[in-house]
């Protein structure tokens, strides 16, 4: 991990088991370290229940370790962390609030006046493409605008990093496509630092500066490959011989990993 | 085939419409059909006056005290026993089952009095109430608040409870405060469940300030009915019952209303 640039976010040997008692408890990730430079996009890659998303709510101080410690700009994180801001892959939106009342949620809450809030969360709006749906309410919105509406109330809300949890994982292949474009396009202009969960290793290929491939049961890291395929990513980058190697280099990390979780789960397994 | 469909221009629309004018016919064609068989039933003489009075006489009963302005006097005077019970019950219930909803300690102290208090019909209120409060207005608004409270609480604590807690996360994310999370998202969370409670409520209400009039009160539906069945006026007690059902259905009718002003994204929910 040695990149130029002072780390945001690091964790330091964290470790988080669920669960208390000897029989009981699970392991969701052990001894796990890691930073984030400022300005990044890392995209943490993972089969299923490798501790990916507990590792992304330590982040955001929605669950506190166990043991070892998350640090935001070397101080450790305690609870609930606004500058840390999440996008959930359930949208999360507020039911009652308009587009315009979610995305200016964050801007209310700071303390921003009416007229100012109304003039930023107007500017998000646009910015995701949204404009002339500012006063509709989510559940009149197709999945992939309300998590539109999700980004934009992220990033009126301004944090320091932003937490992704396999927010287009609900999508379809288009609307993904195009939400990654979105994504693209918005890190290239603001350089917010971004840590983006996902299973998907295109998406991972396509979005990100450095890969951290995660290993699961407890969860740990298998391999962090930094990935210069050229930006800005335009679809066709995915045609590329770069690409394909790298592709094949990320796939045979997680296969080997998912054979090593098949023989775990089996060598655990009751016998008949 | 699709193309005499297509000729005939039956949209889904029209469909709809039309299927709705059907549905609302029957409704009328049933009531019509009741009323005949009653009609006839007193008429050919199936059942005796005594038992069951002829529609003629209700609708004649139903005029006179009309009329003699008692009628409207007791839908009123009722009315304000159940508005003053339950807006009482609400005010009191309401904020209670919220804070029992985010605060344990307040649930687990109100907890053995609602086990306690919650299988007790409000008509055993009654001979307490009577000796603390005598027979008076009083009287008839605890019976109808010791009726109503319990439930709204209920309906109040349940709704609170279920607010989604990632919404709580990411109100929380978004940098929200305790105060903040409270008006921002459990209280709206959980006013559609609290309204639905308000309106389950009121028919209890009503019931419960029926149950008090017929039992002590000189005037209102209860006392209209119970004093109609001791002079035998049997079209009396019918018109009364009947005012009862209208009365009810205007209340609720209100309730729909005022649901339909606090709740525009239930709304855009429903389409």
């Amino acid at each position: 991990m040695a990149e130029a640039g002072a780390p945001i976010l690091s964790a330091r040997h964290v470790t988080k088991t669920f669960g208390a008692g000897e029989a009981g408890s699970v392991v969701a990730i052990r001894d796990l370290s890691m930073d984030v430079i400022e300005g990044e996009f890392v995209c943490l890659l993972g089969a299923s229940g490798c501790g990916k998303t507990t590792m992304l709510a330590l982040f955001a101080g929605f669950l506190l370790p166990t043991a070892g410690q998350v640090l935001l700009r070397g101080a450790p994180i305690t609870g609930i962390e606004p500058r840390c801001g999440m996008v959930f892959q359930s949208y999360a939106l507020f039911p009652w609030k308009t587009v315009r009342g979610n995305v200016e949620f964050g801007l209310k809450m700071q303390g921003v006046g009416r007229a100012a809030r109304r003039e930023a969360g107007q500017r998000f709006i646009d910015l995701v493409k949204l404009t002339g749906f500012e006063d509709r309410y989510p559940v009149e919105l197709s999945g992939g605008m309300q998590q539109r509406v999700t980004l934009a109330r992220i990033l009126a809300a301004n944090p320091e990093v932003l937490l992704m949890d396999e927010p287009f994982a609900a999508l379809d292949a288009m609307t993904r496509q195009v939400m990654q474009e979105e994504v693209l396009r918005i890190h290239a202009a603001s350089r917010k630092t971004t840590v983006f969960i996902t299973h998907s290793i295109d998406e991972a290929l396509i979005l990100s500066d450095r890969i951290v491939v995660m290993s699961a049961r407890p969860g740990r890291i298998k391999a962090v490959l930094p990935n210069k395929l050229p930006t800005p990513r335009h679809v066709s980058v995915q045609l590329s011989p770069d690409y394909t190697a790298l592709k094949a280099q990320v796939w045979r990390l997680v296969e080997s990993e998912l054979q090593a979780h098949d023989e775990t789960s089996r060598a655990v397994a009751p016998k008949p | 085939m699709s193309q005499a469909v297509l000729g005939a221009q039956v949209t889904p629309a029209g469909r709809r419409l039309r299927t709705s004018q059907f549905l609302l016919a029957l409704n009328f064609a049933a009531v019509a059909i009741v009323l005949l068989l009653w009609w006839a039933a007193t008429r050919l003489g199936w059942i005796a006056p005594i038992f069951l009075p002829s529609p003629g006489d209700v609708l004649h009963a139903g005029r006179i005290t009309l009329e003699q302005g008692e009628l409207l006097t007791d839908v009123l005077v009722s009315s304000r026993r159940v508005f003053l019970g339950f807006a009482l019950a609400a005010a009191i219930a309401v904020p209670l089952g919220v804070v029992m909803g985010v605060w344990r300690p307040a649930k687990a102290i109100m907890d053995p009095f609602v086990s306690l208090l919650r299988p007790l019909p409000s008509i055993t209120w009654i001979p307490l109430s009577i000796l603390w409060l005598g027979i008076g207005e009083m009287q008839k608004v605890a019976i109808v608040f010791m009726g109503s409270w319990i439930y709204i609480l209920l309906y109040t604590l349940e709704s609170t409870r279920r607010v989604d807690p990632l919404l709580l996360r990411a109100a929380r994310n978004l940098g929200a405060s305790d105060v903040a999370v409270m008006r921002e998202v459990i209280l709206p969370g959980a006013l559609p469940g609290i309204i639905s409670g308000l309106k389950v409520t009121l028919a209890i209400s009503w019931s419960c300030v029926l149950t008090a009039e017929m039992i002590a009160a000189q005037n209102g539906l209860g006392a209209l009915i119970w004093q109609a069945k001791d002079w035998g006026n049997l079209p009396l007690v019918l018109v009364g019952m009947l005012c009862i059902s209208l009365t009810v259905l205007v209340a609720d009718w209100l309730a729909l209303r005022l649901e339909w002003l606090l709740l525009p994204w239930e709304r855009a929910r429903r389409g």
